[in-house]
């Protein structure tokens, strides 16, 4: 156990994480460069694509240290985004160190913070690394200096690598050996396993990634996992070496797997404790949560014919996304489809992608909502997480919104406009920090339903892609919230309501209004969009009647191509949505998601 | 161009000796897409005198050809006239200067009224004008003065298309660049109506979406009996380079580049029927695909619609049990009427003229009801 080292790499997004993973697979022979394929732990497309990391992965290496001896370094990969915090907390919690990797072209960043914490708050040793001294405009010094002061290491011992090129890369290693204390626990003692990561084997079922605590697990024990209070007997244990490679027994300190032969990724869940079912521990491993979705949108299929489809993709991504939850839900103006919760932001948007480009769907996906607590007059709370479930305001004593901590690293000359940005969406200032020169950390708290939709664009968009962000739940607090309508062509349209805070019911119904006026297309008789909040009009347009719709020519030559533009033209009609006797196309569903300033 | 022609007028009458032969009676001939009043009337005569001789044209036949403003003389129309072209369809395109010139037109004002009366004199007594309306910039003023400008021409036959932009043309690509204003949809419209009204109020009668008819005291309804030819889905013979048929059935495109065109007949190489040597597509429409195109093609006739008799007739199902929802919704919405005092015939309705896209798109890429067996049945060749 001595020579074995637990550590995972942390970083804001795109500083070089997977490059880095991928070069110490490199070097310590794990991969032959010959199978390296460019970023081997992501193993999902849309992460090389994205550059980000969804799903942990543990690989073992071997690694022969210039002290003569061999090490084991089970290298540990996180996930690379705020919503996957959870996640990121229990891979952390299998390691005993961190490395800490910091792009020399960007400096410090929001989650380069919001990792370290973490690691911090898991007792890690922190092992800094500066990146991508390679690229013209790094300024390694610079960042060594912000690192120095941030962990209280000497500037010049930090490793300027890069990955890319593999310049210094075996310094890392050597790092690891001599700053990452080995794994403690007692191979003696009664089992206990934490369960960091799962992914769905069609063939070995539900297999968890653990990091054996104490204990020892052998491939015939009879385990259990604490928090579902199921028993199971392995399918196989193993490790990663890259890929699975089954093993005869795993002990404490070790990284590893058990394929479990469970169904669903839902009863093996990341954060619970394994134990062997003879000879039990009696309190789980300390952290289990269970992750809640944040965010809710409606999933429709655009054409209502391929909604099976659209249940057995969810199913299966649901396979390896505990997180992900969906259940049916109908509306009158998209038929039938799902409601589907969310970790954040950044999970709808990859569950979206995923299932357009995996699953090949044509989806409508409504303005996300955050979940709301509603205190009746009788003193009986809701929660609900669409407009439509908000009950008539009569009947309404409070409601509650999710607030969130905030937390904007970006460079001072922004400073004004970041303010602006947050203040115009209810976000309170609390403090400020100056984490490196030229830096402003600002820290706010803020409604999530003001972050969910577009918000993170827009902070890109205002400080030229610099700033970072960073959030965290901290409560449920009354707002003032009203629900607001649209009706079009005299009918209440069920996807086009939202909650808005009193104060901007006026606006966002005229700016709703406008936009539905653009979207919408003439059709044969006049249409009246109309918007409503607590009973009243608050806005109304109409767009004209269509006068002129014929192809002016068609003769004996024309036949054919004539035909073919009536076809497509036929197509766009059906992709719209039928509302009473109103064609809506699909982009006017999402108008409600651009209601800020143009 | 003109050093083409020899060669392609005996590529054309080698494609209709191929082609034709079997006597089949034709009554109706067009010479028309670009500008045919360009061949010598010697190449005319030749022409035609080899469709008399491998066709019967029946007597009365409309024999009609499309011609620009300038292309003409006297002397060449006196000639036309006399071989036995009877009816002439004149490119007249607008009454006002500014916007000949933003067409390309390389005739002027005086032009027009020119060829109308040299026409005239040569004894033509069945003319068509054609005009465009719906351009950029253009003003309903300026519309109304090329409407009654025609209308004081007194033809027989109007035809006005509303300008269509589309993106690969020229004027897409001014559209695209900000060069030319997007014509407004709602001044098209209104240009429209005004001149659907004018035109009733000076005796004519809408039959096509695009073309109106004047009534004559002795021979009717001047419409052209040609181009019905391909709103009732009748079969007809395209021939030279580029031209489209349609035969028992089956469509037919011919090489488009006249060069290739004449190279194929030349060559005499295998010839499919109903096509020639130098046709490049056939593709069967299959019965169904008939009775979409029926609709598509015959609701563009405004005055008699598609005759629900002929449908029966041709595919064995009515009209409402081909397309029983459709006629249901178009109806309701008031885009479609069966013909008041006959019932036998489906249109659209007044209002429905102006919105066609709406209605034949409902009858285009649907699938076949349950009733109707897909098997080739006869049909009248005309």
């Amino acid at each position: 156990m001595e020579n074995i080292r637990n550590f995972c790499i942390i970083a804001h997004i795109d500083h070089g994480k997977s490059t880095l993973a991928d070069r110490l697979l490199q070097m310590t022979g794990t991969v032959s460069d010959r199978d390296m394929v460019a970023q081997i732990l992501d193993s999902m497309d849309l992460e090389r694509e994205k550059g980000v990391t969804i799903k942990a992965s543990a690989v073992r290496m071997l690694y022969k240290a210039k002290d003569g001896l061999e090490y084991e370094l089970n290298l540990i990969d996180t996930p690379g985004h705020v919503d996957f915090n959870y996640e990121v907390s229990r891979a952390l919690a299998a390691c005993e160190g961190a490395l800490l990797i910091v792009d020399a072209t960007q400096g410090i960043e929001a989650q380069t913070l919001a990792n370290l914490y973490l690691a911090l708050d898991a007792d890690l040793v922190i092992v800094p690394v500066i990146n991508k001294i390679d690229l013209p405009s790094a300024l390694p010094d610079e960042v060594a200096k912000d690192l120095e002061h941030l962990l209280g290491v000497p500037a010049d011992s930090i490793p300027r690598i890069s990955a890319k090129e593999g310049t210094n890369v075996e310094q890392v290693l050597e790092a690891i050996v001599s700053q990452v204390p080995p794994p403690r626990g007692d191979a003696d003692l009664p089992l206990s396993a934490l369960i960091f990561d799962s992914h769905y084997d069609s063939y070995k079922g539900v297999v968890a990634y653990i990091r054996i605590m104490d204990g020892k697990i052998r491939s015939n024990d009879s385990l259990r996992l604490m928090a579902t209070r199921s028993d199971l007997k392995p399918v196989e244990i193993g490790i990663f070496s890259p890929t699975m490679r089954p093993v005869d027994q795993l002990l404490a300190g070790d990284v590893g797997y058990i394929a479990t032969g469970l169904k669903t990724v839902s009863e093996c869940r990341v954060g619970d404790t394994i134990t062997n079912s003879q000879n039990p521990i009696r309190e789980p491993l300390p952290g289990y949560r269970h992750p809640k979705p944040m965010v809710f949108a409606g999933i429709y299929p655009v054409e209502g014919e391929d909604y099976d489809d659209l249940k057995e993709a969810l199913e299966k991504l649901q396979l390896n996304d505990a997180s992900l939850v969906y259940q049916p839900e109908t509306s009158q103006a998209l038929n039938f489809g799902f409601r589907c919760g969310f970790l954040g932001l950044f999970h709808m948007e990859i569950i979206q992608e995923r299932l357009e480009r995996e699953y090949d769907m044509d989806v409508v996906v409504t303005a996300p909502s955050v979940e709301y607590e509603v205190v009746m007059l009788t003193g009986e709370i809701l929660v609900i997480d669409s407009p439509v479930e908000l009950p008539d305001e009569a009947l309404i004593q409070e409601v509650r919104e999710p607030w969130m901590k905030l937390d904007i690293i970006t460079p001072t000359e922004f400073y004004g406009p970041v303010m602006e940005l947050v203040t115009r969406r209810r976000g309170v200032y609390t403090q400020q920090d100056y984490p490196a020169p030229n830096r402003v950390q600002l820290i706010f708290e803020i409604p999530l339903a003001e972050i969910i939709v577009d918000f993170f664009d827009e902070l890109k968009s205002r400080t030229r892609g610099y700033a970072s962000m960073d959030y965290s739940f901290i409560g449920y607090r009354p707002s003032n919230l009203v629900k607001l309508e649209v009706m079009v062509g005299g009918e209440p349209v069920d996807a086009l309501a939202c909650i808005v805070h009193k104060e901007e019911a006026y606006h966002k119904g005229q700016r709703l209004v406008t936009k539905l006026k653009e979207l919408i297309p003439r059709q044969l008789y006049d249409v009246a969009i109309q918007a409503s909040a607590s009973g009243r009009i608050i806005s109304r347009a109409n767009v004209k009647a269509m006068r002129k719709d014929v192809l002016a020519k068609c003769y004996g030559g024309d036949i054919t191509r004539k035909k073919k533009l009536l076809e497509k033209q036929k197509r766009g009609k059906r992709r719209m949505k039928m509302v009473g006797s109103v064609e809506i196309p699909q982009e006017a569903f999402m108008a409600v998601l651009r209601l800020e300033d143009e | 161009m003109e050093a083409f022609l020899p060669a392609y007028v005996d590529a054309l009458c080698k494609e209709i000796v191929q082609v034709g032969g079997d006597g089949l009676p034709v009554h109706t001939i067009y010479f028309g897409g670009g500008t045919p009043s360009v061949l010598s009337l010697n190449q005319f005569q030749k022409i035609l005198t080899t469709i008399q001789n491998v066709f019967q044209v029946l007597p009365g036949a409309e024999i009609s050809a499309e011609a620009n403003p300038g292309t003409v003389t006297l002397e060449s129309l006196d000639g036309m006239r006399r071989i036995g072209i009877n009816r002439l369809s004149i490119g007249m395109q607008s009454a006002n200067p500014e916007e000949l010139v933003f067409l390309g037109r390389i005739h002027d004002v005086y032009a027009i009224q020119k060829s109308v009366s040299q026409a005239r004199s040569a004894g033509f007594d069945h003319l068509s004008l054609d005009l465009i309306f719906g351009l950029p910039g253009q003003t309903i003023r300026q519309w109304q003065n090329t409407v009654e400008y025609t209308i004081s021409l007194q033809p027989e036959h109007v035809s006005f298309y509303g300008l269509t932009i589309e993106d690969e043309t020229p004027l897409g690509k001014w559209l695209k660049r900000g060069l030319v204003e997007a014509p407004d949809p709602d001044a098209g419209a209104d240009m429209y109506e005004w001149a659907a009204e004018r035109l009733e109020k000076a005796g004519f009668r809408s039959y096509e979406i695009s073309n109106w008819a004047l009534l004559d005291p002795i021979r009717g309804w001047m419409q052209c009996r040609h181009n019905m030819q391909y709103w009732r889905l009748q079969p007809y013979f395209g021939l030279g380079a580029g031209a489209h048929g349609y035969l028992d059935g089956i469509r037919t495109v011919n090489a488009s580049q006249i060069g290739a065109y004449i190279q194929k007949m030349q060559a005499g190489g295998p010839q499919t029927t109903p096509g020639s040597s130098a046709t490049v597509e056939l593709k069967a429409i299959s019965r169904w695909e008939q009775a979409e195109e029926m609709m598509m093609m015959g609701l563009r006739m405004t005055h008699e619609g598609v005759d629900e008799g002929e449908f029966i007739d041709r595919f064995g199902i009515s009209l409402e049990e081909a397309f029983p929802r459709q006629i249901q919704k178009l109806i309701q919405e008031g885009l479609l009427e069966w013909v008041p005092m006959d019932g036998r015939h489906l249109r659209l309705t007044r209002r429905g003229w102006l919105l066609g896209n709406r209605v034949f798109m409902e009858f285009v890429g649907c699938p076949p009801p349950a009733l109707f067996h897909n098997h080739q049945g006869s049909i009248p060749v005309g």
